[in-house]
This record gives C-alpha cells, sequence and structure tokens, in this order.
C-alpha cells in the first residue's frame, strides 16, 4: 500500500471519530475532550499525507482536486487547532470535524487523486508557484472555517428566534456576538493570505494576465475584499453575513476547477 | 449513638414558625454549642437559612435530645402546635436527608447552589465551636462530596427557574460577557427594576431609563448608576443599546417596527435583544420578525423559567438514586 494512501486513510479515520465523539457527546449533554486530540491526529496524517504526495510529484501537492480537498482539510485543521483552544469556541469542534470528514473522504472517490502523479523535473520547480500555491490553499482553511462558524451562527440564530431553547446543542453554543466576531475575523485572515497568494502569482515563471485561474481568483478576492469591507462600513444583519460566507466560501472554490 | 436531625422547612412550616426558631447566621456556630452542651447530646451542627432551620445531632438518647433541644431553640416548651410542623430523621434518613439538602434537592428551588455554602458555613462555625467530633465531621465532609457529584453528574443545576434570570441568560447567549452591553429600561416598574439589576449585576455597561414620569425615572436611574431619558426620547436611545426591557403599565404596544426600522442603519444591524415583561404587551410582535432582533415576551419567559423547573424536577429521581448509593458507602 502507498504510503499516501494509509496517512489519507489515517486522516479520514481520525476525523470521523472526532465527528462521531463530539455528535455522540453532544447527546449525552457533554462536551468532546477528546476533539482536539483526535483533530491533531487527523492533522498529523494530514501532513504525512501531504509530504507523501509532495515527494510522487516533486512539488506542492496540488496537482488534482483530491489534493487540493486534502489541502484545504489541513488548512482547516490547522486554523481549527489555533482558534478552537485560543477562543475557547465550544462546539467548533463538532462543526468542523464532519467537513474535514467530507473534504477527506471525497477525496478518496476514484479518480479525484492522481494514483500516479508525474513527478516534475529537478530544477523546474517554481518557488513562487509553490508559495501561490500554499497561500492560496491556507487561506481557504480560515475561509472555510470563517464560514463554519458562520453556520454555528446560522444555527443558533434560529433557535432564538423560534425560541426553541432546550437541547444541549443550544447550551453550549457559544454567543451570537462571539461567532460573527470569529467569523469575520477567520474571513479577513483569508482574505489577507488570499492576497498574499494571489500577488506571488504575480512573480510565478507561467504567469499570464490572460488566465481564467488568475481573473476568477481575483473576482473571489473583489467579492470577499467588497463583502468585508460593506459589513464594516455600512453594516449587514448577521444573517446576511453568515449567508454570505457560505455563498462566498463554494464560490470561491470555482478558479480550483480552472487551474 | 444515633444520627438525628430535627427540623422545620418551607414545606412543613410558615414563614411565622420558622422565624420563632431561625437563628442568625453568624450565631450558628454558638447556638451549636450550646446544644452540645445539653444532656445526652455528644455533636451538634445548627443550618438556619431563609427556607429551612435544622439541627443535625450525634445523640444517646432520641426522645430525651428531641425535647432539650426544641425547648433550648424555642426558650420554652414547645406546644403541641408548634410541634407538628416539625420532622424528625434518625440515621440513614438523618444522613440522605443531609445529602438531599446539600445537593440541593430539598430547596424551594431545586438544585440552587446557595444551599451548599450554606450548609458549609454552618458546619464550619460549630466545628469551630468543638460543637462537632468524629460522627458529624466525617458525615458533613462526605456530604459534601456528594453534593458536587449529583451537581456534576445531574443537570440538576440546568436552566433557570424565574422570569429574570432566563432573560439574564438569554442576553449572555447573544452578547456574550454583558460588560459592552448598554440596556434601556423603559417603565420603571418593579419587574424592570429587578431584571435590570440581574443585568447589571452580570456586568452591563450602562444603565438607561425611560420612564412616562421623568421623576420616577430618575429615582430608578440613580438606584440603577444609569441616566435618565425623556420618555419621548426613547426611540433615539434605540440607535445605541443593546437590551431593551420594557414593562410599562401602558394599554397598548409602546415600542412599534417603525421605532426599529428608523434605526438600524445606525446601529449597522446590531442584533438587539428586547424582553417585553409588561401585560398587555408594550412591544409590537412585528418588532420580533426584523432579522436582527430577538424578542422574548412575559409568556415565552415564563415558559422557560416552567421549562427549567420542570427539567429539574425531572433530575431529582437521578439525585435520589446517587445519593442512595452514596450513602450506603458512607455506612458500609
Amino acid at each position: 500500500m502507498e504510503p499516501s494512501v494509509g496517512a489519507h486513510a489515517a486522516s479520514l479515520c481520525f476525523a470521523l471519530v472526532a465527528a462521531i465523539f463530539g455528535f455522540l457527546s453532544l447527546r449525552k449533554g457533554k462536551k468532546s475532550h477528546w476533539t482536539i486530540v483526535l483533530m491533531t491526529g487527523a492533522f498529523i496524517a494530514q501532513c504525512a499525507f501531504l509530504y507523501f504526495r509532495g515527494e510522487m510529484r516533486g512539488k506542492c501537492p496540488l496537482g488534482d482536486w483530491g489534493e487540493i480537498l486534502m489541502f484545504i482539510a489541513w488548512s482547516l485543521t490547522l486554523f481549527y487547532m489555533f482558534i478552537g483552544p485560543a477562543y475557547r469556541v465550544s462546539l467548533l469542534g463538532l462543526f468542523s470535524t464532519p467537513l474535514v470528514s467530507i473534504m477527506t473522504g471525497v477525496a478518496l472517490i476514484p479518480g479525484l487523486l492522481e494514483s500516479s502523479p508525474e513527478r516534475i523535473t529537478k530544477g523546474s520547480v517554481d518557488a513562487w508557484g509553490e508559495l501561490h500555491a500554499a497561500l492560496s490553499v491556507l487561506s481557504y482553511g480560515a475561509l472555510a472555517l470563517g464560514m463554519v462558524a458562520a453556520v454555528m451562527f446560522l444555527v443558533l440564530d434560529k433557535q432564538l428566534k423560534k425560541q426553541k431553547l432546550t437541547g444541549v446543542l443550544f447550551k453550549n453554543m457559544p454567543p451570537v456576538f462571539q461567532l460573527i466576531a470569529l467569523s469575520k475575523r477567520l474571513t479577513w485572515v483569508g482574505l489577507v493570505i488570499l492576497t498574499a497568494g494571489i500577488l506571488s502569482s504575480f512573480k510565478m515563471h507561467n504567469f499570464s494576465s490572460n488566465s481564467p485561474h488568475l481573473w476568477t481568483a481575483v473576482g473571489v478576492w473583489v467579492a470577499y475584499l467588497g463583502f468585508l469591507i460593506w459589513s464594516e462600513v455600512i453594516g449587514m444583519t448577521p444573517r446576511s453575513f453568515a449567508k454570505c460566507c457560505g455563498i462566498l466560501f463554494f464560490a470561491s472554490l470555482v478558479p480550483f476547477a480552472l487551474i | 449513638m444515633k444520627v438525628y436531625c430535627i427540623g422545620l422547612n418551607h414545606e412543613t412550616a410558615p414563614v411565622e414558625v420558622r422565624e420563632q426558631f431561625a437563628v442568625t447566621a453568624p450565631q450558628q456556630g454558638e447556638v451549636s454549642k450550646e446544644i452540645a452542651q445539653l444532656e445526652g447530646v455528644e455533636e451538634a451542627v445548627v443550618l438556619s437559612t431563609c427556607n429551612r432551620m435544622e439541627v443535625y445531632l450525634v445523640v444517646e438518647n432520641v426522645e430525651q435530645a428531641d425535647d432539650f433541644v426544641k425547648h433550648h431553640l424555642a426558650g420554652q416548651k414547645v406546644s403541641r402546635e408548634l410541634d407538628q410542623h416539625f420532622y424528625t430523621k434518625e440515621d440513614t434518613h438523618a444522613v440522605c436527608h443531609l445529602c438531599n439538602v446539600v445537593s440541593g434537592i430539598n430547596s424551594m428551588v431545586i438544585g440552587e447552589t446557595e444551599i451548599f455554602g450554606q450548609v458549609k458555613e454552618a458546619y464550619r462555625q460549630a466545628h469551630a465551636k468543638e460543637a462537632t467530633g468524629g460522627i458529624l465531621n466525617k458525615l458533613f465532609q462526605k456530604s459534601f462530596s456528594v453534593g458536587k457529584k449529583v451537581r456534576n453528574q445531574t443537570q440538576i443545576q440546568i436552566g433557570q427557574t424565574s422570569v429574570g434570570s432566563v432573560a439574564v441568560d438569554l442576553a449572555e447567549k447573544i452578547f456574550g460577557h454583558l460588560k459592552n452591553s448598554q440596556v434601556m429600561v423603559v417603565g420603571a416598574g418593579e419587574m424592570s427594576r429587578t431584571t435590570a439589576q440581574s443585568l447589571r449585576s452580570r456586568g452591563a455597561k450602562s444603565i438607561i431609563v425611560a420612564n412616562r414620569s421623568h421623576e420616577r425615572a430618575v429615582d430608578l436611574a440613580n438606584e440603577l448608576k444609569g441616566e435618565a431619558v425623556k420618555f419621548d426620547e426613547f426611540d433615539k436611545v434605540l440607535a445605541k443599546v443593546d437590551v431593551v426591557v420594557s414593562s410599562t403599565g401602558a394599554p397598548h404596544t409602546v415600542i412599534l417596527p417603525e421605532h426599529v426600522e428608523a434605526v438600524r442603519k445606525k446601529r449597522k444591524y446590531r442584533p438587539i435583544f428586547f424582553i417585553d415583561i409588561a401585560v398587555p404587551r408594550d412591544i409590537d410582535p412585528k418588532v420580533g420578525e426584523i432579522e436582527e432582533v430577538y424578542l422574548y415576551d412575559l409568556d415565552s419567559l415564563q415558559q422557560l423559567a416552567e421549562e427549567g423547573k420542570s427539567k429539574r424536577q425531572e433530575q431529582v429521581d437521578y439525585c435520589i438514586e446517587i445519593i442512595e448509593t452514596e450513602v450506603e458507602k458512607i455506612l458500609l
């Protein structure tokens, strides 16, 4: 078995167990203390997967959809590990682990991961290209986690509006303001990293100003910037903000299709 | 030697009876010492709160101790009429009762936490006055760990049981810490005052009071260390506050959707929490349809408080199971 396959399976197992544990703990009315431990396991397995794939390709492993999904899952896990404990955002793990599991699981669909990726020749590695790819995917981790916080807000908002305040989900949810602030902060962080990612692409060997990938990426960047400035200057209802976070995140995946 | 408990509480005796036997909190240790010196009494702890007056004893002869202790507390022989309000518990029942009390399942508000500290303080005072010995020391220490276990392993403390505390909890669910939240009180009634005080005690940054009688608004604002505004200016204040507590005596709605719509842009669509505790309602229910508005009226708050109470009630059986298992271990 290829080592990358083992690492892939391990990361899926860790993320799935974390999701199931989180859900079962919630049903018992408790928060799972194992989420962070299991997500650390998933993170290590993801690192190993990306390392093996990087070795196979001889460059940053972003050559197919499977690798892109795994890279985004890695980035999301990384941000979760930083943001979760630091801000003590209860239940962020419960909402993040299924997303990581789905991304990791979808990457297993036959055809999404090339079984024998082409290894590029030594000396033809473009450092700016690698930096561009790494920063761009890293930004997606922050944007994805921002979306997770936004979804958590939508769930809490619905419960508060409908006055259905029973259940452990409601009890363990962080306050509305904290979720909105976290979502906003992560989206800003994602945008800053995305800016650096796009800027680094201008230095790439094969940079082309006519590339549809570039223009859709710039379009996504403009949309995020406009959205954040609008919400800061003019203001936006938290519900609209949360919905925009979700829509923009999925729209932001379009540039990947145009690589 | 027997462990014996004599007591009165809110279920067995009206306040006018309880107050005849009440001991002030600082005197509990002294009275425990006096009782421990009575003939036939080896150890004693007096626990006196607003809802209960209990004496935990280690005695040789239960009947004799019962007479002496009641006589000592009343300052005279207790009449049959008063005596009927007392309950007594012996040995295992007394131990279970103490654990029930410490766990809050014997309290007027089931699961309340204050009683734990009150029992601890009563025991501390009695211990300091050397009114306790090996048996009560062990029993009280064990009861504290049982109380902690019950509170940790069940949901006896979950949820709020009063309208004010439900409202304050909701405010915290929306805004997190209230230290950055501004509160406006519309109407200077008792309910507004109590709710505003709860919000203030949880750290609300400032309180603004609007009332038809400006004089009363000023009085309440002074009491809450806040600021009073004229009643017809409340709609302008809406632009800056986070929580609105409304309890006017008006026969019609006072806060309308157009008041909120007018300030949405200025507020940059920040969430706002309306607590309508007036009957008839002060806030038009359509206000609650505005996206960033959370509106709760008295009925919905009362319903949540009732749900909290019934959930705690549901937990009592689990608590009793834990207590019985733990008491068996204590007695082994």
